[in-house]
């Protein structure tokens, strides 16, 4: 019995799993869906947070010095704490521009990339739009990049990363075409948002963005820009509130527009019915249309 | 016997599986190997983690103030700390710039370029050059390795130290305008920056764990210094060189939404102190060894508030020759200083774009003995902070701190120094973000 203990506690030391950090929990769903118990994962952002501001806490460095794979969102999102982060960690393996270092937003297309740029547009990412994950067309791929990045660092189980990737696609397509039809519904829908959180979302359901709450990205309401704003838009349904803003603005327009606030979770975990990928949609068009 | 035998299979079982892996994800050609490995590693250079695709990132930091003060400015320059502090000119190092919010009215603090970037796939370069009216100087120029194993990373050139909390910091990521007080009379108002290298390595832990070690050239005003002197006929050679041996622990952990950070350094080098050429001329050569203990607690509210404690305590313990002059013939006396003190500041972000904090400073231990007699010197020497932040941006800040020291003396007597100081801090061009 004791030999059969030691032989298990050595086989698993020996197949240690493959450790995979992401910046964001629905990166780390993603991680879960194809890399199950084969890999460890720890996720540095809750989903409650501003993705644009995580602490870079000293425990996230600890978890990265061993990671093997560092998966990130990429186009400027984490550059609030990423960096510091990265160069704490003392790990060549997952250094961008290595195979340890997989940045998801190569793998879609941007929208709303500047043509030029100066910090006085306020907090506008050179690459474009980074919040992509809210497009649930631009999930299929991503989850593709990361099996095919799992296999290359861990080929013994590939096979079991690429079954597990068709079965994800193969449920994921199932609801996509549930959510197009749903979401069909909302074409043409005027909506006011407090960040330019949810375009993906919008461009691809044909919802029409009357204006952001913020005058500027990253730029807290001001009475004048708020005042603008109220007096221009007309006909709008819906004011789209982020978790972690504070709600007041969104509640003072929306009365005076006679709208109503809908406050919908951007990642895994921003409000608990969120709890994965499938649930983040369903709820997402749940708050819709209630 | 058996399970030795097991556990052998068990191993080699594994090495294989390893090796199997290896060969299956490397091409076969020698040549086509080095090169995928080198064109994975070139990407590196183009891309860094702030998704910028230049080779060189630039920014520029302006930091300026106003400040009102109790004293004048020749009464505020002739103030000292007895056995701690002491302002002196003229003897020719350090000092290209002065101290921060020196002058009342109008300071030009700095203007200071920051440059980085990756020299190739193994080193990244970091520089920083403040300028000030007066001039440029070179404050930091150092590189750090960005590939080796086993949680290892050197660093080489001119950086500030890793000693205690603060000294690593620049000083527009301070939460005050000044540097606290036990930093400025043990490590002078430039901190800790010296010439030398560094070695540390992340523990294989699942918490946060750093140890550190540096060996530094030491020329440091308040502690340490290298270059020997000549008094009347007495010759004192130079300092072995380098001089200055320091290490550091760092530990972190999270309880909730708190995270602590706590650590713990100890540096020991030789002192050479040469105030000769000043009006009450004095030198001193010994040896300095120098404690610190920090510990910061931040308690994160949400994404934009959160409640911070830091603290920390240095302890200086000095052992040498003091030469002084008394009625002009030499005195030679035996120096020793044993002198500790602390800061502990609250700072509490209450919104997104402001902050207020407060800071109490003492020196609490200022034993010095000549000659094996205690000399009578204050040892309760507090300076008091608070301030309130207002920041537009992550790139722009106004602050308003008022303060009040009272470790300042003139010919024996205490003068309270009060001041109101507002200052302004801008940042342009590609600055990275702060560590924790």
């Amino acid at each position: 019995m004791r030999v059969l203990v030691l032989f298990l506690l050595f086989l698993t030391v020996s197949f240690a799993k493959l450790k995979v950090v992401a910046t964001y929990p629905w990166i780390g769903e993603l991680v879960k869906e194809i890399g199950k118990d084969r890999v460890s994962l720890y996720v540095i952002a809750r989903g409650t947070d501003d993705p644009h501001f995580v602490v870079p806490k000293p425990s996230h460095i600890a978890k990265m010095r061993d990671a093997d794979l560092l998966i990130v969102q990429g186009a400027s999102l984490e550059v609030g704490f990423l960096p510091p982060l990265l160069q704490q960690s003392n790990n060549p393996k997952i250094q961008p521009g290595r195979q340890g270092y997989l940045d998801l937003s190569e793998f879609v297309e941007l929208i709303e990339k500047p043509a030029n740029i100066s910090r006085a547009m306020g907090d506008v990412h050179p690459e474009g739009n980074p919040h992509y994950q809210l497009d649930p067309h631009n999930i299929s791929p991503l989850a593709r990049a990361i099996a095919e990045r799992l296999c290359q660092l861990d080929n013994p189980n590939c096979a079991y990363y690429r079954g597990n990737l068709e079965d994800f696609l193969k449920r994921w397509n199932t609801r996509l075409t549930e959510w197009d039809r749903e979401f069909a519904k909302l074409k043409g829908i005027k909506v006011i948002q407090y960040h330019k959180l949810y375009d993906y979302l919008l461009r691809r359901y044909g919802m029409v963005l009357v204006g952001t709450l913020e005058p500027l990205p990253g730029i807290p309401p001001t009475g004048k820009h708020i005042e603008g704003l109220i007096s221009q838009a007309q006909g709008v349904k819906f004011i789209l509130q982020d978790v972690y803003h504070e709600k007041r603005t969104a509640q003072f327009v929306a009365q005076r527009l006679n709208a109503k606030v809908v406050i919908l979770p951007h990642d895994v975990g921003a409000m608990p019915e969120a709890k994965d990928l499938f649930s983040l949609f369903d709820e997402i068009l749940r708050r819709f249309s209630q | 016997m058996k399970k030795a035998v097991l556990l052998l299979s068990i191993f080699s079982f594994a090495f294989a599986q390893e090796v199997k892996k290896e060969q299956e994800s490397a091409p076969a050609d020698r040549s086509l190997q080095l090169r995928s490995k080198y064109d994975e590693r070139l990407k590196a250079l183009q891309i860094t983690p702030t998704g910028q695709r230049s080779l060189l990132n630039l920014s520029l930091i302006v930091d300026t103030s106003f400040v009102a003060r109790n004293k004048n400015d020749q009464e505020f320059k002739k103030l000292e700390i007895p056995g701690l502090f002491h302002r002196h000119e003229g003897n020719g190092h350090g000092h290209e710039h002065g101290a921060l919010n020196e002058k009342r009215g109008f300071n030009l603090n700095y203007a200071e370029l920051f440059l980085y970037a990756p020299v190739d796939p193994f080193f990244d370069l970091y520089a920083t050059i403040p300028f000030s009216e007066g001039g440029a100087e070179v404050e930091e120029a150092y590189a750090v390795t960005r590939g080796l194993p086993f949680g290892f990373q050197f660093k080489v050139g001119k950086f500030r130290s890793s000693f205690g909390r603060l000294n690593a910091q620049h000083p527009h990521a301070w939460d005050f305008a000044n540097q606290p007080l036990v930093y400025k009379v043990f490590l002078g108002d430039d901190g800790l920056k010296e010439k030398g290298v560094q070695l540390n390595w992340l523990a294989p832990t699942p918490f946060y764990l750093l140890f550190g070690v540096e060996v530094l050239q030491g020329e440091n005003e308040q502690s340490f210094g290298t270059e020997g002197f000549k008094v009347d006929d007495v010759e004192v050679g130079d300092t072995r060189k380098p001089n200055l041996y320091l290490g550091f622990v760092k530990t972190s952990f999270d309880v909730g939404n708190l995270s602590v950070l706590t650590g713990l350094s100890f540096a020991t080098g030789h002192s050479r102190v040469n105030h000769l050429g000043e009006d009450d001329p004095h030198a001193f050569a010994g040896k300095t060894k120098l404690y610190g203990f920090d510990l910061t607690a931040k308690y994160m509210i949400d994404s934009y508030r959160y409640i911070s404690f830091q603290g920390e305590y240095l302890y200086r313990d000095q052992k040498g020759t003091e030469y002084e002059f008394h009625d002009n013939t030499l005195e030679t006396e035996e120096l020793k200083k044993k002198q500790g003190g602390f800061y502990t500041q609250l700072v509490f972000k209450f919104d997104r774009r402001l902050r207020a904090g407060i800071q109490y400073n003492l020196i609490n231990k200022n034993n010095v003995k000549k000659n094996g007699v205690k000399e009578d010197l204050p040892k309760n020497l507090p300076a008091y902070y608070a301030m309130l932040e207002y920041n537009p941006t992550e790139f722009s800040r106004i602050r308003f701190q008022v303060g009040q020291n009272r470790a300042f003396f003139h010919n024996g007597e205490r003068k309270t120094v009060n001041e109101f100081i507002l200052q302004f801090n801008f940042a342009i061009g590609a600055h990275g973000a702060h560590p924790f």
